[in-house]
């Protein structure tokens, strides 16, 4: 199946920056990896054309635990956006309307403990960059192989 | 919901790209006693963190401060350096700037019109719950979106605040092999951006006239994007090193934005502006889908607005399609640009309207002090008094409908406030 990882948030809000550090990493892995502000048009553009769209983002937490992460599957039907904040589960329903929704949509959550300014992420955030990379590559290699692997 | 003589409507707002956004309305007796618009507007920063720059960072520096219109930023700051540097860049770098110009004026005017301002004409709370109901038409203007972002991000580098823009030029410039695939992309977006017209065309309009100043630039030729003399609905022109002394700011106590008259009268910049002092301007087929639109060569309505930004998305396209058309590499990315100590202003048209920037360097280039006017700054009491006509008028509406066409009415000038302002606390209050 087409797999797509795109790793959203902005590198310039420290650990907000978390996604797209480990897009970068498996994008180095050969693994088709893109990297989205969470603008709900372009994230939808970003996995136009793959079946299984994988997502890692930044969600604060109240405790935190930074560094954390928690796997989900949205459900199909997600409640309407009160706001404009748009963002991933925006990009999901703006997708449902125009059936431009993926079949599988894997979410990648991770607890952060600073989205001030500043492009280096914490260390316990940076301390998760790895495993959790080997996590999505495991997850996307195994569970969605690509024909011929 | 009965009509009350006295009443008190308060949206409250919420921080988003540009800041926030806040409407206080109030009614005493059955008259509008007062209209606010609150406003945050960051360039306030900018201005104090320019100081002391050198006189090559205010592109990318002040492209930061929106994220709809980066490049408007970018022109109106490379064009006052150029003008303090005494050099003005022309032919074929011109051409890519405007470019890059109409891609951002594509894709700006294309999330308005159909992901910010269509669902207010069409009873839908939002875009997204629109697109269910339009489904083709949401994805037509989605893909003439797409194509405006991909004018950015071939010319600009990225389609949001865009890498390639420097003082004097670009970093590299493309090769024509490399832009003609935009060409195809350009065909369907012109058939696409005409279909949007005539969509848009078929909307119900409030009525409302606004008597204020109009104010745009108009240059010797084309539509005004990149380059042009401020001129005025009342047939003032002046030279754009002139701005400072015929459109004065000034701060008003319920808001943190300043607010700006233009030799002391009510203005408005923005499509409106632009499409009044500029139709006959507009490209042979442009023209004619304004006509067919019902567009005269003047328009008043804000509520419009909506018609103009889908004629401007015309032009844009088919000027796009020009410029690539005409298109020779240039020998040099960049014309070379030498500081010295002087003052220099810029004026482009940013999608909103009409942005001034003003740098006064020092000899060796660093930046002593820097002005921008943006155009939301210079809407901001043309807006409130255009939320004041329409309470007046519509003073028979519940407070709901009543909010709902105030926040309309805010929407007709700028998709960073509809933004800011649609996130919404209503309460009222009786008096």
């Amino acid at each position: 199946m087409s797999v797509v990882v795109i790793g959203v948030g902005n590198e310039f809000r420290r650990d907000d920056g978390v996604g797209p550090a480990v897009a970068r990493a498996l994008a180095a892995s050969g693994i088709r990896a893109e990297i989205s502000d969470g603008d709900p048009v372009r994230l939808m553009e970003a996995w136009d054309g793959a079946e299984v769209v994988v997502i890692v983002d930044a969600v604060r937490c109240t405790p935190s635990v930074p560094g954390r992460w928690h796997r989900t599957t949205l459900p199909h039907s997600i409640p309407a956006a009160s706001s404009h904040g748009f963002g991933v589960p925006e990009a999901v329903e703006l997708a449902e309307a125009l059936d431009r929704r993926p079949q599988q949509l894997v979410i990648y959550a991770v607890e952060v403990a600073d989205v001030g300014f500043g492009t280096s992420l914490s260390p316990a955030v940076e301390a998760a960059v790895v495993p959790l990379t080997a996590a999505v590559l495991t997850e996307v290699t195994t569970e969605f192989p690509m024909p011929g692997h | 919901m009965t009509h009350r003589a006295n009443r008190t409507l308060q949206v409250a707002g919420l921080a988003r790209v540009e800041g926030e956004g806040a409407l206080h309305v109030r009614t005493v007796d059955g008259e509008v006693d007062r209209v606010e618009l609150n406003i945050y507007e960051p360039p306030r920063f900018f201005e104090a963190f320019l100081r002391g720059r050198d006189f090559r960072e205010p592109p990318d520096i002040t492209a930061r401060i929106c994220g709809i219109c980066p490049v408007a930023y970018q022109m109106s700051a490379c064009l006052a350096i150029e003008d303090a540097c005494g050099v003005r860049v022309d032919g074929q770098l011109r051409a890519l700037r405007r470019l890059l110009y109409c891609g951002e004026w594509i894709s700006s005017h294309t999330l308005h019109i159909h992901l910010l301002h269509a669902p207010d004409f069409l009873g839908f709370p939002d875009g997204i719950a629109m697109a269910g109901a339009h489904r083709a038409i949401v994805e037509r203007g989605l893909a003439l979106k797409k194509a405006g972002n991909q004018i950015m991000d071939l010319v600009g580098g990225r389609a949001i605040h865009p890498v390639n823009v420097r003082v004097g030029g670009f970093y590299r410039v493309p090769t024509p092999e490399e832009l003609r695939p935009l060409a195809k992309t350009l065909h369907q977006a012109l058939y696409d951006a005409l279909g949007t017209l005539e969509w848009v065309a078929g909307f119900d309009f409030p009525d409302l006239e606004v008597p204020h100043d109009l104010l745009a630039l108009r240059d010797v030729e084309g539509y005004p994007l990149d380059r042009g003399e401020p001129c005025v609905s009342n047939g003032l022109a002046f030279p754009t090193a002139e701005f400072g002394r015929h459109v004065v700011e000034h701060q008003v106590a319920h808001s943190t934005a300043l607010h700006a008259r233009l030799d002391d009268r009510m203005f408005l910049v923005g499509p409106l502006a632009r499409y009044s002092l500029n139709s006959d301007r507009l490209s042979p087929v442009a023209r004619e889908a304004a006509d067919a639109a019902g567009l005269g060569p003047v328009c008043r309505n804000p509520f419009r607005s909506i018609v103009v930004r889908a004629v401007e998305v015309v032009y844009a396209v088919e000027e796009a399609l020009r410029i690539i058309e005409s298109y020779e590499r240039p020998d040099s990315p960049a014309v070379e640009v030498n500081p010295r100590a002087g003052v220099g202003h810029g004026i482009t048209e940013a999608p909103r309207g009409l942005l001034y920037h003003r740098y006064e360097l020092d000899q060796a280039g660093r930046i002593l002090s820097a002005d921008i006017v943006p155009p939301t700054s210079q809407n901001q009491s043309a807006i409130e008094a255009d939320v004041t006509q329409v309470v007046h008028s519509h003073q028979h509406l519940d407070d709901h409908a009543l909010q709902s066409l105030c926040e309309q009415t805010i929407r007709n000038y700028d998709p960073c406030i509809s933004c800011s302002a649609h996130f919404l606390d209503f309460t009222r209050e009786r008096t």
